[in-house]
Protein backbone atom coordinates (compact mmCIF):
# COMPACT_ATOMS: atom_id res chain seq x y z
CA UNK A 1 0.00 0.00 0.00
CA UNK A 2 0.98 3.64 -0.30
CA UNK A 3 3.46 4.33 2.46
CA UNK A 4 4.87 7.82 2.10
CA UNK A 5 2.98 10.98 1.40
CA UNK A 6 5.02 12.01 -1.65
CA UNK A 7 3.81 8.90 -3.48
CA UNK A 8 0.22 9.42 -2.35
CA UNK A 9 0.23 13.05 -3.42
CA UNK A 10 1.78 12.22 -6.77
CA UNK A 11 -0.97 9.71 -7.45
CA UNK A 12 -3.64 12.13 -6.21
CA UNK A 13 -2.41 14.86 -8.51
CA UNK A 14 -1.74 12.69 -11.50
CA UNK A 15 -4.55 10.16 -11.36
CA UNK A 16 -7.13 12.92 -11.09
CA UNK A 17 -9.95 13.22 -13.55
CA UNK A 18 -9.42 16.99 -13.46
CA UNK A 19 -5.87 16.60 -14.82
CA UNK A 20 -6.02 18.71 -17.98
CA UNK A 21 -5.57 15.92 -20.54
CA UNK A 22 -8.90 16.48 -22.24
CA UNK A 23 -10.58 13.35 -20.86
CA UNK A 24 -13.83 15.32 -20.53
CA UNK A 25 -14.15 15.39 -24.32
CA UNK A 26 -13.67 11.63 -24.84
CA UNK A 27 -16.58 9.18 -24.48
CA UNK A 28 -14.61 6.17 -25.86
CA UNK A 29 -17.69 4.70 -27.49
CA UNK A 30 -20.20 5.59 -24.77
CA UNK A 31 -21.78 8.23 -27.00
CA UNK A 32 -22.53 5.60 -29.65
CA UNK A 33 -24.20 3.41 -27.02
CA UNK A 34 -26.26 6.42 -25.90
CA UNK A 35 -27.16 7.28 -29.49
CA UNK A 36 -28.28 3.68 -30.15
CA UNK A 37 -30.23 3.69 -26.87
CA UNK A 38 -28.19 0.79 -25.44
CA UNK A 39 -27.34 3.20 -22.61
CA UNK A 40 -30.18 5.44 -21.43
CA UNK A 41 -30.27 5.44 -17.61
CA UNK A 42 -28.28 4.68 -14.47
CA UNK A 43 -28.64 0.89 -14.73
CA UNK A 44 -27.71 0.62 -18.40
CA UNK A 45 -24.77 2.97 -17.87
CA UNK A 46 -23.52 0.85 -14.98
CA UNK A 47 -23.65 -2.24 -17.21
CA UNK A 48 -21.74 -0.38 -19.92
CA UNK A 49 -19.12 0.87 -17.47
CA UNK A 50 -18.69 -2.63 -16.06
CA UNK A 51 -17.94 -3.96 -19.53
CA UNK A 52 -15.61 -1.06 -20.26
CA UNK A 53 -13.67 -1.71 -17.05
CA UNK A 54 -13.21 -5.45 -17.54
CA UNK A 55 -12.99 -5.61 -21.31
CA UNK A 56 -11.10 -2.45 -22.20
CA UNK A 57 -9.39 -0.71 -19.31
CA UNK A 58 -8.08 -3.80 -17.54
CA UNK A 59 -6.56 -5.69 -20.50
CA UNK A 60 -5.05 -2.54 -22.06
CA UNK A 61 -4.27 0.32 -19.63
CA UNK A 62 -4.21 -1.93 -16.57
CA UNK A 63 -1.79 -4.31 -18.24
CA UNK A 64 0.43 -1.37 -19.28
CA UNK A 65 0.89 -0.30 -15.66
CA UNK A 66 1.64 -3.84 -14.56
CA UNK A 67 4.06 -4.28 -17.47
CA UNK A 68 6.11 -1.20 -16.62
CA UNK A 69 6.02 -1.33 -12.81
CA UNK A 70 5.90 -5.05 -12.01
CA UNK A 71 7.32 -6.74 -15.10
CA UNK A 72 9.92 -4.09 -15.95
CA UNK A 73 9.05 -3.80 -19.66
CA UNK A 74 10.47 -0.82 -21.51
CA UNK A 75 8.09 2.13 -21.48
CA UNK A 76 8.68 2.62 -25.20
CA UNK A 77 7.62 -0.95 -25.97
CA UNK A 78 4.47 -0.70 -23.85
CA UNK A 79 3.68 2.65 -25.47
CA UNK A 80 3.90 1.12 -28.97
CA UNK A 81 1.87 -1.94 -27.98
CA UNK A 82 -0.94 0.12 -26.43
CA UNK A 83 -1.13 2.20 -29.60
CA UNK A 84 -1.29 -0.92 -31.78
CA UNK A 85 -3.97 -2.50 -29.56
CA UNK A 86 -6.40 0.37 -30.11
CA UNK A 87 -7.96 -0.53 -33.43
CA UNK A 88 -10.67 2.19 -33.49
CA UNK A 89 -8.95 5.29 -34.82
CA UNK A 90 -10.77 7.71 -32.50
CA UNK A 91 -9.78 5.74 -29.41
CA UNK A 92 -6.21 5.57 -30.65
CA UNK A 93 -6.12 9.30 -31.26
CA UNK A 94 -7.90 10.07 -27.97
CA UNK A 95 -5.35 8.04 -26.04
CA UNK A 96 -2.49 9.64 -27.97
CA UNK A 97 -3.79 13.18 -27.35
CA UNK A 98 -4.33 12.54 -23.63
CA UNK A 99 -0.99 10.75 -23.45
CA UNK A 100 0.98 13.56 -25.06
CA UNK A 101 -0.58 16.05 -22.66
CA UNK A 102 0.10 13.81 -19.65
CA UNK A 103 3.74 13.41 -20.65
CA UNK A 104 4.15 17.21 -20.81
CA UNK A 105 2.54 17.70 -17.41
CA UNK A 106 4.71 14.98 -15.89
CA UNK A 107 7.90 16.30 -17.46
CA UNK A 108 7.17 19.75 -16.09
CA UNK A 109 6.16 18.73 -12.58
CA UNK A 110 7.85 15.38 -11.92
CA UNK A 111 11.01 15.53 -14.02
CA UNK A 112 12.75 12.24 -13.30
CA UNK A 113 15.30 10.82 -15.73
CA UNK A 114 12.80 8.34 -17.16
CA UNK A 115 9.98 10.85 -17.49
CA UNK A 116 12.25 13.36 -19.22
CA UNK A 117 13.50 10.65 -21.56
CA UNK A 118 9.95 9.53 -22.38
CA UNK A 119 8.87 13.14 -22.98
CA UNK A 120 11.77 13.61 -25.41
CA UNK A 121 10.75 10.47 -27.33
CA UNK A 122 7.15 11.68 -27.50
CA UNK A 123 8.06 15.19 -28.62
CA UNK A 124 10.17 13.76 -31.46
CA UNK A 125 7.35 11.33 -32.33
CA UNK A 126 9.39 8.23 -31.63
CA UNK A 127 6.85 7.37 -28.95
CA UNK A 128 3.11 8.05 -29.00
CA UNK A 129 2.52 9.13 -25.40
CA UNK A 130 0.25 7.27 -23.01
CA UNK A 131 -1.41 8.21 -19.71
CA UNK A 132 -0.99 4.77 -18.07
CA UNK A 133 2.68 4.61 -19.09
CA UNK A 134 3.35 8.02 -17.52
CA UNK A 135 1.55 7.01 -14.34
CA UNK A 136 3.48 3.75 -14.26
CA UNK A 137 6.81 5.58 -14.53
CA UNK A 138 5.75 7.91 -11.69
CA UNK A 139 4.67 4.93 -9.61
CA UNK A 140 7.99 3.19 -10.13
CA UNK A 141 9.87 6.37 -9.26
CA UNK A 142 7.90 6.87 -6.04
CA UNK A 143 7.81 3.25 -4.94
CA UNK A 144 4.07 2.88 -5.42
CA UNK A 145 2.81 -0.67 -5.85
CA UNK A 146 1.58 -1.45 -9.36
CA UNK A 147 -1.82 -2.51 -7.99
CA UNK A 148 -2.33 0.88 -6.35
CA UNK A 149 -1.26 2.74 -9.49
CA UNK A 150 -3.47 0.47 -11.58
CA UNK A 151 -6.53 0.92 -9.35
CA UNK A 152 -5.98 4.69 -9.26
CA UNK A 153 -5.69 5.01 -13.03
CA UNK A 154 -8.61 2.71 -13.75
CA UNK A 155 -10.86 4.45 -11.24
CA UNK A 156 -9.90 7.88 -12.59
CA UNK A 157 -10.87 6.74 -16.07
CA UNK A 158 -14.22 5.47 -14.75
CA UNK A 159 -14.75 8.82 -12.99
CA UNK A 160 -14.09 10.80 -16.18
CA UNK A 161 -16.50 8.59 -18.14
CA UNK A 162 -19.12 8.91 -15.41
CA UNK A 163 -18.87 12.70 -15.55
CA UNK A 164 -19.38 12.44 -19.30
CA UNK A 165 -22.36 10.13 -18.76
CA UNK A 166 -23.91 12.62 -16.33
CA UNK A 167 -23.80 15.24 -19.09
CA UNK A 168 -24.36 12.96 -22.06
CA UNK A 169 -27.23 10.61 -21.09
CA UNK A 170 -28.00 12.64 -18.89
CA UNK A 171 -28.22 11.11 -15.44
CA UNK A 172 -28.10 12.91 -12.07
CA UNK A 173 -24.88 13.62 -10.20
CA UNK A 174 -26.09 11.36 -7.37
CA UNK A 175 -26.71 8.53 -9.82
CA UNK A 176 -23.16 9.01 -11.08
CA UNK A 177 -21.79 8.71 -7.55
CA UNK A 178 -23.83 5.54 -6.94
CA UNK A 179 -22.41 3.96 -10.10
CA UNK A 180 -18.87 4.88 -9.08
CA UNK A 181 -19.37 3.45 -5.60
CA UNK A 182 -20.70 0.23 -7.12
CA UNK A 183 -17.50 0.01 -9.19
CA UNK A 184 -15.20 -0.24 -6.13
CA UNK A 185 -15.28 -4.05 -5.80
CA UNK A 186 -15.19 -4.32 -9.59
CA UNK A 187 -11.96 -2.32 -9.70
CA UNK A 188 -10.40 -4.80 -7.27
CA UNK A 189 -11.61 -7.66 -9.45
CA UNK A 190 -10.22 -5.90 -12.51
CA UNK A 191 -6.79 -5.49 -10.88
CA UNK A 192 -6.88 -9.20 -10.01
CA UNK A 193 -7.61 -9.96 -13.65
CA UNK A 194 -4.73 -7.74 -14.73
CA UNK A 195 -2.42 -9.62 -12.36
CA UNK A 196 -3.41 -12.91 -14.02
CA UNK A 197 -3.31 -11.80 -17.68
CA UNK A 198 -1.09 -13.97 -19.86
CA UNK A 199 0.94 -12.54 -22.70
CA UNK A 200 -1.62 -13.85 -25.18
CA UNK A 201 -4.53 -12.16 -23.41
CA UNK A 202 -3.05 -8.68 -23.35
CA UNK A 203 -5.21 -6.11 -25.12
CA UNK A 204 -8.31 -8.29 -25.47
CA UNK A 205 -11.06 -5.70 -25.86
CA UNK A 206 -14.76 -6.56 -26.17
CA UNK A 207 -15.64 -6.67 -29.88
CA UNK A 208 -18.99 -5.02 -29.15
CA UNK A 209 -17.20 -2.05 -27.57
CA UNK A 210 -14.81 -1.82 -30.50
CA UNK A 211 -17.66 -1.79 -33.00
CA UNK A 212 -19.31 1.08 -31.08
CA UNK A 213 -16.02 2.96 -30.98
CA UNK A 214 -15.50 2.45 -34.73
CA UNK A 215 -19.03 3.64 -35.52
CA UNK A 216 -18.64 6.82 -33.50
CA UNK A 217 -16.52 8.34 -36.29
CA UNK A 218 -19.63 8.42 -38.50
CA UNK A 219 -22.10 9.55 -35.86
CA UNK A 220 -23.80 12.87 -36.52
CA UNK A 221 -24.18 15.62 -33.89
CA UNK A 222 -21.45 14.47 -31.55
CA UNK A 223 -20.76 15.94 -28.12
CA UNK A 224 -17.54 13.95 -27.74
CA UNK A 225 -14.45 13.39 -29.88
CA UNK A 226 -14.54 9.60 -29.47
CA UNK B 1 14.13 -18.50 -47.85
CA UNK B 2 11.26 -19.28 -45.52
CA UNK B 3 12.45 -22.86 -45.30
CA UNK B 4 15.87 -21.65 -44.21
CA UNK B 5 14.34 -19.23 -41.76
CA UNK B 6 12.10 -21.87 -40.30
CA UNK B 7 14.89 -24.43 -40.11
CA UNK B 8 16.98 -21.92 -38.24
CA UNK B 9 14.28 -21.49 -35.64
CA UNK B 10 13.99 -25.25 -35.33
CA UNK B 11 10.41 -25.28 -36.51
CA UNK B 12 10.87 -27.57 -39.48
CA UNK B 13 11.18 -30.70 -37.39
CA UNK B 14 9.50 -29.80 -34.17
CA UNK B 15 8.69 -33.15 -32.57
CA UNK B 16 5.98 -31.46 -30.52
CA UNK B 17 4.03 -30.39 -33.59
CA UNK B 18 0.86 -32.24 -34.55
CA UNK B 19 1.06 -30.67 -37.96
CA UNK B 20 3.24 -28.16 -39.72
CA UNK B 21 3.22 -26.63 -43.17
CA UNK B 22 5.77 -24.21 -44.56
CA UNK B 23 5.24 -22.62 -47.93
CA UNK B 24 7.07 -20.17 -50.09
CA UNK B 25 5.50 -18.44 -53.08
CA UNK B 26 7.51 -16.54 -55.65
CA UNK B 27 6.88 -14.56 -58.78
CA UNK B 28 8.51 -16.27 -61.76
CA UNK B 29 7.91 -15.51 -65.41
CA UNK B 30 4.54 -13.83 -64.91
CA UNK B 31 3.23 -16.61 -62.68
CA UNK B 32 3.09 -16.99 -58.96
CA UNK B 33 4.38 -20.41 -57.98
CA UNK B 34 5.03 -22.41 -54.85
CA UNK B 35 8.80 -22.71 -54.83
CA UNK B 36 9.24 -24.18 -51.38
CA UNK B 37 7.09 -26.58 -49.44
CA UNK B 38 7.61 -28.68 -46.36
CA UNK B 39 4.99 -30.45 -44.36
CA UNK B 40 5.00 -32.40 -41.17
CA UNK B 41 2.32 -34.57 -39.59
CA UNK B 42 -1.30 -33.65 -39.94
CA UNK B 43 -1.19 -30.61 -42.21
CA UNK B 44 -1.10 -30.88 -46.01
CA UNK B 45 -1.41 -28.66 -49.01
CA UNK B 46 -3.81 -29.52 -51.82
CA UNK B 47 -2.54 -29.01 -55.35
CA UNK B 48 -2.56 -25.24 -55.93
CA UNK B 49 -5.50 -24.01 -57.98
CA UNK B 50 -5.68 -20.95 -60.17
CA UNK B 51 -9.15 -19.51 -59.63
CA UNK B 52 -8.90 -16.62 -62.07
CA UNK B 53 -6.64 -15.23 -64.75
CA UNK B 54 -4.47 -13.29 -62.32
CA UNK B 55 -1.95 -16.10 -61.93
CA UNK B 56 -2.50 -16.14 -58.17
CA UNK B 57 -2.40 -19.64 -56.70
CA UNK B 58 -5.07 -20.67 -54.21
CA UNK B 59 -3.33 -22.67 -51.50
CA UNK B 60 -5.75 -24.92 -49.65
CA UNK B 61 -4.54 -26.20 -46.31
CA UNK B 62 -5.98 -29.54 -45.26
CA UNK B 63 -6.09 -31.25 -41.92
CA UNK B 64 -6.75 -34.89 -42.87
CA UNK B 65 -7.45 -35.70 -39.23
CA UNK B 66 -10.60 -33.61 -39.45
CA UNK B 67 -10.56 -31.77 -36.14
CA UNK B 68 -8.30 -30.52 -33.40
CA UNK B 69 -8.09 -32.18 -29.99
CA UNK B 70 -6.46 -31.21 -26.70
CA UNK B 71 -2.74 -30.57 -26.76
CA UNK B 72 -2.57 -30.39 -30.57
CA UNK B 73 -0.11 -27.89 -31.93
CA UNK B 74 -0.13 -26.70 -35.50
CA UNK B 75 2.16 -24.36 -37.34
CA UNK B 76 1.53 -22.74 -40.68
CA UNK B 77 4.10 -20.45 -42.27
CA UNK B 78 3.67 -18.80 -45.64
CA UNK B 79 6.24 -16.48 -47.17
CA UNK B 80 5.24 -14.50 -50.23
CA UNK B 81 8.24 -13.14 -52.12
CA UNK B 82 8.54 -9.77 -53.78
CA UNK B 83 5.86 -9.08 -56.42
CA UNK B 84 4.35 -12.51 -55.73
CA UNK B 85 0.71 -13.20 -54.85
CA UNK B 86 -1.07 -15.99 -53.01
CA UNK B 87 -4.43 -16.84 -51.51
CA UNK B 88 -4.47 -19.16 -48.51
CA UNK B 89 -7.63 -20.94 -47.44
CA UNK B 90 -8.78 -24.14 -45.75
CA UNK B 91 -10.69 -27.10 -47.10
CA UNK B 92 -13.34 -26.96 -44.40
CA UNK B 93 -14.17 -25.38 -41.04
CA UNK B 94 -11.60 -25.61 -38.27
CA UNK B 95 -13.27 -27.84 -35.69
CA UNK B 96 -11.89 -27.81 -32.18
CA UNK B 97 -13.23 -30.61 -29.99
CA UNK B 98 -13.37 -30.79 -26.22
CA UNK B 99 -9.88 -30.05 -24.96
CA UNK B 100 -9.40 -31.17 -21.37
CA UNK B 101 -6.02 -30.08 -20.08
CA UNK B 102 -3.97 -28.33 -22.72
CA UNK B 103 -5.34 -25.90 -25.25
CA UNK B 104 -5.11 -26.44 -28.99
CA UNK B 105 -2.50 -24.03 -30.29
CA UNK B 106 -2.32 -22.89 -33.88
CA UNK B 107 0.63 -20.69 -34.78
CA UNK B 108 0.64 -18.88 -38.10
CA UNK B 109 3.39 -16.78 -39.61
CA UNK B 110 2.84 -14.85 -42.81
CA UNK B 111 5.41 -12.64 -44.48
CA UNK B 112 4.86 -10.54 -47.57
CA UNK B 113 7.83 -9.15 -49.48
CA UNK B 114 8.04 -5.92 -51.45
CA UNK B 115 5.09 -5.46 -53.79
CA UNK B 116 3.65 -8.84 -52.81
CA UNK B 117 0.07 -9.78 -51.95
CA UNK B 118 -1.19 -12.37 -49.47
CA UNK B 119 -4.83 -13.08 -48.75
CA UNK B 120 -5.68 -15.47 -45.91
CA UNK B 121 -9.38 -16.38 -46.02
CA UNK B 122 -9.93 -19.53 -43.94
CA UNK B 123 -13.21 -21.30 -43.22
CA UNK B 124 -14.92 -20.46 -39.91
CA UNK B 125 -13.88 -21.74 -36.52
CA UNK B 126 -16.26 -24.16 -34.82
CA UNK B 127 -15.30 -24.63 -31.18
CA UNK B 128 -17.17 -27.48 -29.49
CA UNK B 129 -18.31 -27.57 -25.89
CA UNK B 130 -15.33 -27.22 -23.49
CA UNK B 131 -12.93 -26.50 -26.34
CA UNK B 132 -9.89 -24.32 -25.63
CA UNK B 133 -8.36 -22.78 -28.74
CA UNK B 134 -5.44 -20.39 -29.05
CA UNK B 135 -4.48 -18.99 -32.42
CA UNK B 136 -1.38 -16.83 -32.73
CA UNK B 137 -0.91 -15.11 -36.05
CA UNK B 138 2.07 -12.94 -36.92
CA UNK B 139 2.05 -11.04 -40.17
CA UNK B 140 5.01 -9.06 -41.47
CA UNK B 141 4.16 -6.81 -44.38
CA UNK B 142 6.64 -4.79 -46.42
CA UNK B 143 5.64 -1.13 -46.77
CA UNK B 144 4.45 -1.53 -50.37
CA UNK B 145 2.95 -5.00 -49.91
CA UNK B 146 -0.62 -6.11 -49.24
CA UNK B 147 -2.10 -8.49 -46.71
CA UNK B 148 -5.74 -9.33 -46.06
CA UNK B 149 -6.79 -11.71 -43.29
CA UNK B 150 -10.22 -12.84 -42.16
CA UNK B 151 -11.46 -14.87 -39.23
CA UNK B 152 -15.00 -16.01 -38.44
CA UNK B 153 -15.91 -17.41 -35.03
CA UNK B 154 -19.17 -19.39 -35.00
CA UNK B 155 -21.14 -20.04 -31.80
CA UNK B 156 -19.73 -23.56 -31.80
CA UNK B 157 -21.45 -26.77 -30.95
CA UNK B 158 -22.81 -28.42 -27.79
CA UNK B 159 -24.86 -31.65 -27.52
CA UNK B 160 -27.90 -29.80 -26.18
CA UNK B 161 -27.83 -27.25 -28.98
CA UNK B 162 -26.90 -24.29 -26.77
CA UNK B 163 -24.45 -21.72 -28.10
CA UNK B 164 -21.03 -20.44 -27.07
CA UNK B 165 -20.18 -23.39 -24.84
CA UNK B 166 -16.45 -23.51 -25.52
CA UNK B 167 -14.18 -22.85 -22.59
CA UNK B 168 -11.93 -20.29 -24.33
CA UNK B 169 -11.34 -18.95 -27.82
CA UNK B 170 -8.37 -16.65 -28.16
CA UNK B 171 -7.30 -15.20 -31.50
CA UNK B 172 -4.25 -12.98 -31.45
CA UNK B 173 -3.10 -11.30 -34.64
CA UNK B 174 -0.07 -9.07 -34.94
CA UNK B 175 0.54 -6.94 -38.01
CA UNK B 176 4.01 -5.46 -38.25
CA UNK B 177 6.52 -3.93 -40.62
CA UNK B 178 9.77 -5.78 -41.39
CA UNK B 179 11.77 -3.55 -39.00
CA UNK B 180 9.49 -4.71 -36.18
CA UNK B 181 7.21 -1.68 -35.87
CA UNK B 182 3.69 -2.71 -34.83
CA UNK B 183 0.75 -1.71 -37.01
CA UNK B 184 -1.85 -3.51 -34.96
CA UNK B 185 -2.15 -6.04 -32.22
CA UNK B 186 -5.61 -7.52 -32.27
CA UNK B 187 -6.69 -9.85 -29.49
CA UNK B 188 -10.07 -11.51 -29.20
CA UNK B 189 -10.51 -13.47 -26.01
CA UNK B 190 -13.95 -15.00 -25.73
CA UNK B 191 -14.63 -16.77 -22.44
CA UNK B 192 -18.32 -17.55 -21.97
CA UNK B 193 -18.05 -18.87 -18.40
CA UNK B 194 -16.15 -15.94 -16.99
CA UNK B 195 -18.50 -13.29 -18.35
CA UNK B 196 -21.91 -13.45 -19.81
CA UNK B 197 -21.15 -13.88 -23.50
CA UNK B 198 -23.39 -10.89 -24.12
CA UNK B 199 -20.53 -8.83 -22.69
CA UNK B 200 -18.71 -9.46 -25.95
CA UNK B 201 -21.76 -8.41 -27.92
CA UNK B 202 -23.23 -11.82 -28.71
CA UNK B 203 -27.00 -11.83 -28.48
CA UNK B 204 -29.74 -14.10 -29.74
CA UNK B 205 -29.75 -13.41 -33.47
CA UNK B 206 -26.24 -11.95 -33.27
CA UNK B 207 -24.19 -15.05 -32.64
CA UNK B 208 -21.26 -14.96 -35.07
CA UNK B 209 -18.17 -12.79 -34.99
CA UNK B 210 -16.07 -11.84 -37.98
CA UNK B 211 -12.87 -9.84 -38.39
CA UNK B 212 -11.05 -8.58 -41.45
CA UNK B 213 -7.64 -6.97 -41.18
CA UNK B 214 -5.98 -5.45 -44.22
CA UNK B 215 -2.76 -3.60 -44.87
CA UNK B 216 -2.05 -2.11 -48.28
CA UNK B 217 -0.58 1.08 -49.74
CA UNK B 218 -3.88 1.63 -51.60
CA UNK B 219 -5.93 1.89 -48.39
CA UNK B 220 -6.81 5.46 -47.50
CA UNK B 221 -9.79 7.28 -46.02
CA UNK B 222 -11.72 7.07 -49.29
CA UNK B 223 -11.49 3.25 -49.17
CA UNK B 224 -12.56 3.23 -45.54
CA UNK B 225 -15.59 5.36 -46.49
CA UNK B 226 -16.47 2.88 -49.25
CA UNK B 227 -16.28 0.01 -46.76
CA UNK B 228 -18.35 1.95 -44.24
CA UNK B 229 -21.07 2.52 -46.85
CA UNK B 230 -21.03 -1.18 -47.67
CA UNK B 231 -21.47 -2.10 -43.99
CA UNK B 232 -24.28 0.40 -43.53
CA UNK B 233 -26.12 -0.84 -46.60
CA UNK B 234 -25.82 -4.47 -45.53
CA UNK B 235 -27.01 -3.73 -42.01
CA UNK B 236 -30.20 -2.29 -43.48
CA UNK B 237 -30.75 -5.58 -45.34
CA UNK B 238 -29.73 -8.20 -42.78
CA UNK B 239 -31.36 -8.30 -39.34
CA UNK B 240 -28.88 -8.76 -36.51
CA UNK B 241 -25.85 -7.48 -38.39
CA UNK B 242 -23.76 -4.89 -36.59
CA UNK B 243 -20.39 -3.87 -37.94
CA UNK B 244 -17.68 -1.27 -37.77
CA UNK B 245 -14.63 -0.28 -39.79
CA UNK B 246 -11.62 1.76 -38.82
CA UNK B 247 -8.23 2.81 -40.13
CA UNK B 248 -4.99 1.29 -38.87
CA UNK B 249 -1.92 3.40 -38.22
CA UNK B 250 1.70 3.09 -39.21
CA UNK B 251 3.90 2.17 -36.22
CA UNK B 252 4.92 4.95 -33.87
CA UNK B 253 8.01 6.68 -35.16
CA UNK B 254 6.95 6.34 -38.81
CA UNK B 255 5.99 9.64 -40.43
CA UNK B 256 2.21 10.04 -40.47
CA UNK B 257 0.10 11.62 -43.18
CA UNK B 258 -2.03 14.69 -42.68
CA UNK B 259 -5.13 12.57 -42.04
CA UNK B 260 -3.55 11.39 -38.83
CA UNK B 261 -3.04 7.72 -38.30
CA UNK B 262 -5.27 6.05 -40.89
CA UNK B 263 -2.56 5.35 -43.41
CA UNK B 264 -1.51 1.75 -43.09
CA UNK B 265 -4.68 -0.33 -43.44
CA UNK B 266 -8.11 -1.04 -42.06
CA UNK B 267 -9.95 -3.32 -39.65
CA UNK B 268 -13.53 -4.54 -39.90
CA UNK B 269 -15.36 -6.16 -37.00
CA UNK B 270 -18.80 -7.64 -37.50
CA UNK B 271 -21.35 -9.41 -35.33
CA UNK B 272 -24.05 -11.21 -37.24
CA UNK B 273 -26.81 -13.81 -37.27
CA UNK B 274 -24.98 -16.59 -39.12
CA UNK B 275 -21.89 -17.81 -40.91
CA UNK B 276 -23.03 -16.77 -44.37
CA UNK B 277 -24.15 -13.28 -43.32
CA UNK B 278 -20.78 -12.59 -41.73
CA UNK B 279 -18.71 -14.37 -44.38
CA UNK B 280 -20.55 -12.70 -47.28
CA UNK B 281 -19.93 -9.28 -45.80
CA UNK B 282 -16.23 -9.93 -45.24
CA UNK B 283 -15.88 -11.27 -48.81
CA UNK B 284 -17.61 -8.16 -50.14
CA UNK B 285 -15.16 -5.97 -48.22
CA UNK B 286 -12.34 -8.12 -49.57
CA UNK B 287 -13.72 -7.67 -53.10
CA UNK B 288 -13.86 -3.89 -52.63
CA UNK B 289 -10.22 -3.94 -51.57
CA UNK B 290 -9.23 -6.12 -54.55
CA UNK B 291 -10.79 -3.58 -56.90
CA UNK B 292 -8.40 -0.99 -55.48
CA UNK B 293 -5.27 -2.81 -56.49
CA UNK B 294 -6.07 -5.10 -59.38
CA UNK B 295 -8.69 -6.78 -61.48
CA UNK B 296 -9.43 -9.89 -59.45
CA UNK B 297 -13.10 -10.36 -58.76
CA UNK B 298 -14.92 -11.41 -55.62
CA UNK B 299 -13.67 -14.64 -54.13
CA UNK B 300 -16.15 -17.46 -54.53
CA UNK B 301 -16.70 -18.84 -51.04
CA UNK B 302 -17.82 -22.23 -52.34
CA UNK B 303 -15.06 -24.77 -52.13
CA UNK B 304 -13.45 -25.47 -55.42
Amino acid sequence: MIGDESGLLTVLQFADSALPTGAFSQSLGLETAIHDDAVHDEATFQTWLHRFLHHQLAPADGWAIRAVVRDGLYALRVDAMLHAMSLPVQVREANAAMGRRAVQIAAENFPSLEITDYAALVSTRRAVGSVPVVLALLAREHGIHWRDACAAHVFTSLTALTQNAVRGIPIGQNAGQRVLRAMHPEVTRAVDRVAALTEDQVGAVSPALEIDQMRHAWQRARMFMS
Amino acid sequence: MVIDAVTRTGAAHDVELTGGLLLQVEHRGGRHVVTGQRHQGALRLLRPLYLDSSGQPCLTVVNPGGGYVGGDRYRLAVAVGSEASALVTTQSATKVYRTPGRAVVQEQTFTVGAGGTLEVIPDPLIAYQDADYLQRTEVVVSPDARAVLTDVVTPGWAPDGSLHRWSSVLLRTTLARPHGGLISLDTLHLVPDDDAVADHGFLPGRTHLGTLLAVAPEIDWAVIEVVHDLLTKREAEVTGLRAGVTGLAEPAGVAQGTRGSAAAGLAVRVLGPGTSAVEDLLLDVHAALRRRWGNQGRLNARKY
